[in-house]
């Protein structure tokens, strides 16, 4: 008993305040130095609101995509090579087919669980770029891209484009009909990029369409190639966002000097965590009840076949739309075809528009004169004019959206074709023009609403004695109280530096 | 000053687009209407009865009776047939069924001597016929006005007028091959129907309409009548071909499978897109509100 270490109890007190983990971070401290770079790390700051989260979307959805996708290529065999296919699927049986798509069929009906991953996969990839773009235009709307963070806006559009590019190559694999169709347009697109398009095509494709060779090289782009590229962006992209800190919107105790929201550990990890858990809850939902790209019934690619009522996956749609709805602009010169009908709609359009994208905190800057480093965000209706420019160009790629399904449309509403052609032609010009000034009205009105942005009050009605009615304001609702932090006493892990706080919880640090 | 003047203008633009964007709507939606309605005018051109053996490109093809039997409607019917007729059908085809009305001009109606029964049966038995409009572009399929003892007795009439090609089909379904008929329907069909059998708009009012229900009798005679926008598929496919066809349409594209869950109407990407927005995303962005307001 003199050893003072034979109970459980004494020799737990030996251990130190942090236990059996506070001793191994304390050896991999000694060796890596860990304590520093772990400290920042778990007292980031992460500012509360709910807007905040929707990037999140975006990075759990990706993380769903990569470990979905990882047990696809275990089945997929990424070949043109023509077998006949003889499985379980009736119809399709004695069929002449790739084995692109006999083993994107076989992984669906001959593999356990196949057939729900692939649609996880599919689902995933559709909430993948449409997080992005919430996302992206949360962004946008709050000024979030302003200085210092011009460089993040820049990466997070590559990341647009890369997600809507590697989209459209995964659609292109199956090699089934609707599929095909949409390689055979990406190929005319290529050709009608001016002087180098016919070799760019032919470098593409390995020669004509469709060839042998496009499946395996949109293949090893698809899985290998531009998700790396996605994953090296996504890790500069948080990078940056740990390194420049979060902005934040304006409200009691926040300045340019401060972050104020949860810590990293323990509130956000556990918020975070649950998140990833809830996105992966939402696709497996999806990809188990709702049914995605049904290759069986398309059947496989072939060039002589063809079905109506072809559209590409939805973050394609504003290409396809564009093209639908072009005039046949095309014409003879210097000897070669020039299709403007195809050059404008499906390259210069998305040109311009991802250009503008990628200047606009530029443009912005340049336009308003202001250099200034912003942490704080605006809301949507401080800043009418850029509001307005944003909900012109969202409803221009609506627009171009809706017109992908000009023929859903006709048919739906037993409307002729020709009449949503024109509908849509009218409408693509006319509604981006509209939705410009009636933002801005709406801002400049919103603006001047007494307690706009926050929510309404009861208010309470009191009867005297004698009989009189009294209505008096009650008090703002808890969340639009200008409201003191209160920091919360949590268990740390790591001892703090000298002069930094001892606690964590909701706090205020510098920056 | 010029600055009010600038807004004026850009307003009065805007407000001017406003009224023309549904001006150039209507009249261009009067202008698809106007057209003339395309109509069923070919005549018999050889599509074939049972016996039938047609010589193509050196090739002899016979339509066996093995795969659909074609039948030709009872005589016996002809006059409950000529009274339906008069009844239902002469005042725009005229009472010799021959497309003139009384007091009416020579090709304005469908001239229906010489199209076969089939081409009767299926028009009255789909409910097209009698036309609820008769200036519509394409009649729409309805609940039947005729009974199919009815519709056999306006075929067995006309018939007797001109007796022609093609007689009232019975398909063979359990000689089918459905593997067969799923690349013949992607090959011949799906780019009207669309491949999941669904129908579309096309052009000028015209559409292709849904093969979700329709019995399969009524496939054969549209494949070998060519109704409406329809190309009549007389020599190019036999009558093996049509029946494995019809197969797939009844059996695949009337019951899909749908082992993924449920099929979204079968629109493909439009439904796929906004299930993924406005489900998908859009019930994470709710959570994320939930979880952020829970702070």
């Amino acid at each position: 008993m003199s050893d003072g270490a034979t109970t459980k109890r004494q020799q737990k007190a030996a251990l130190g305040p942090y236990g059996k983990v506070g001793k191994a971070l304390n050896e991999l401290d000694d060796r890596l130095g860990v304590a520093r770079g772990g400290r920042t790390f778990m007292d980031k700051i992460f500012p509360d609101h709910w807007s905040f989260m929707l990037g999140e979307i975006a990075l759990y959805s990706f993380v769903i995509l990569l470990v979905t996708g990882v047990f696809l290529t275990l089945y997929f065999v990424p070949s043109s090579a023509i077998v006949t296919y003889h499985g379980s699927y009736l119809p399709l049986d004695g069929q002449k087919v790739t084995q692109a798509f006999e083993s994107t069929v076989n992984l669906s009906f001959a593999v356990r669980g196949g057939l729900l991953m692939r649609q996880m996969h599919h689902w995933a990839c559709d909430i993948f770029v449409g997080a992005i773009v919430v996302h992206m235009a949360r962004v946008f709307f709050t000024g979030a891209f302003r200085k210092p963070r011009e460089l993040n806006w820049t990466l997070g559009v590559t990341l647009l484009i890369l997600a809507i590019a590697n989209g459209f190559l995964g659609y292109s694999l199956p090699d089934d009909l609707v599929s095909g169709t949409g390689i055979r347009i990406a190929y005319s697109i290529m050709l009608s990029i001016p002087v180098v398009g016919t070799y760019l095509a032919f470098f593409v494709f390995g020669g004509n369409f469709p060839g042998t060779a496009v499946i395996p090289r949109f293949f090893i782009l698809h899985v290998l190639i531009v998700p790396l590229i996605i994953i090296a962006l996504v890790s500069a992209h948080l990078f940056l966002l740990v390194r420049q800190k979060h902005t934040q919107f304006p409200g009691e105790g926040r300045t340019e000097k401060n972050v104020v929201g949860s810590p990293m550990f323990p509130v956000f990890m556990a918020k975070t965590t649950g998140f990833l858990f809830i996105v992966g809850g939402v696709t497996a939902l999806l990809g188990a009840f709702a049914q995605i790209n049904p290759i069986w019934q398309f059947g496989p690619y072939d060039a002589a076949r063809i079905s109506y009522a072809v559209q590409p996956d939805w973050y394609m749609g504003f290409l396809d739309g564009a093209l639908r709805i072009w005039p046949s602009w095309s014409f003879m010169a210097f000897g070669h075809t020039i299709p403007l009908e195809v050059t404008i709609p499906a390259v210069v359009l998305p040109g311009i528009l991802f250009n503008i994208a990628f200047a606009w905190p530029a443009l912005e800057r340049r336009l308003t004169k202001d250099h200034e480093i912003h942490h704080l965000l605006d809301r949507p209706s401080e800043r009418p004019r850029r509001t307005a420019a944003g909900a012109s160009v969202l409803t221009l790629l609506a627009m171009l959206f809706i017109a992908s399904s000009t023929d859903v449309i006709a048919n739906f509403f037993h409307l002729s074709l020709n009449t949503v052609l024109l509908m849509m032609r009218i409408l693509v010009i006319v509604t981006p023009i509209l939705a410009y000034p009636v933002t801005y009205l709406i801002c400049k009105e919103l603006q001047g609403v007494k307690g706009g942005g926050k929510r309404k009050t009861p208010n309470l009605v009191t009867r005297t004695e004698e009989g009189e009615y009294l209505a008096s304001a009650t008090p703002p609702y808890r969340d639009d109280r200008p409201h003191e932090i209160e920091p919360a006493p949590v268990p740390i892990f790591i001892e703090p530096e000298p002069d930094e706080p001892t606690e964590s919880g909701v706090r205020t640090v510098e920056r | 000053m010029r600055s009010t003047l600038a807004r004026r203008v850009a307003l009065s633009i805007i407000a001017g687009l406003f009224v023309l964007a549904p001006a150039a709507i209507f009249v261009a939606d009067a202008g698809a209407n106007s057209l003339n309605p395309p109509q069923t005018t070919r005549k018999n051109s050889g599509t074939p009865n049972s016996s039938y053996v047609l010589k193509r490109h050196g090739v002899v093809i016979k339509y066996g009776d093995k795969y659909i039997t074609y039948s030709a409607p009872p005589s016996s019917l002809d006059a409950l047939g000529q009274a339906l007729f008069l009844e239902n059908c002469a005042s725009c085809h005229g009472t010799q069924a021959n497309g003139v009305p009384a007091n009416g001009t020579n090709g304005a109606y469908p001239d229906l001597v010489g199209l076969g029964p089939a081409t009767i049966t299926f028009w009255v038995d789909s409910g097209r016929m009698p036309a609820a409009d008769p200036r519509v572009i394409e009649a729409p399929r309805r609940q039947p006005r005729l009974t199919p003892n009815q519709a056999l007795a306006i075929a067995a009439w006309v018939n007797s007028l001109a007796p022609s090609y093609p007689l009232i089909p019975t398909p063979h379904l359990k000689r089918a091959n459905v593997a067969d008929g799923a690349a013949l329907f992607a090959l011949n069909c799906a780019a009207c129907h669309t491949i999941e059998g669904d129908g579309d708009a096309l052009a000028y009012g015209t559409y292709a309409p849904s093969l979700r229900h329709i019995p399969a009798f009524q496939v054969v005679e549209a494949i070998r009548t060519g109704p409406a926008n329809m190309p009549r598929f007389s020599g190019n496919l036999s009558d093996q071909q049509v029946n494995d066809i019809v197969a797939y349409v009844t059996e695949y594209i009337q019951h899909p499978q749908n082992p993924g869950g449920f099929g979204l109407g079968g629109l493909g990407p439009v439904a796929e897109g906004f299930v993924g927005l406005l489900v998908g995303v859009g019930v994470l962005i709710l959570v994320s509100y939930w979880v952020g307001e829970r702070s």
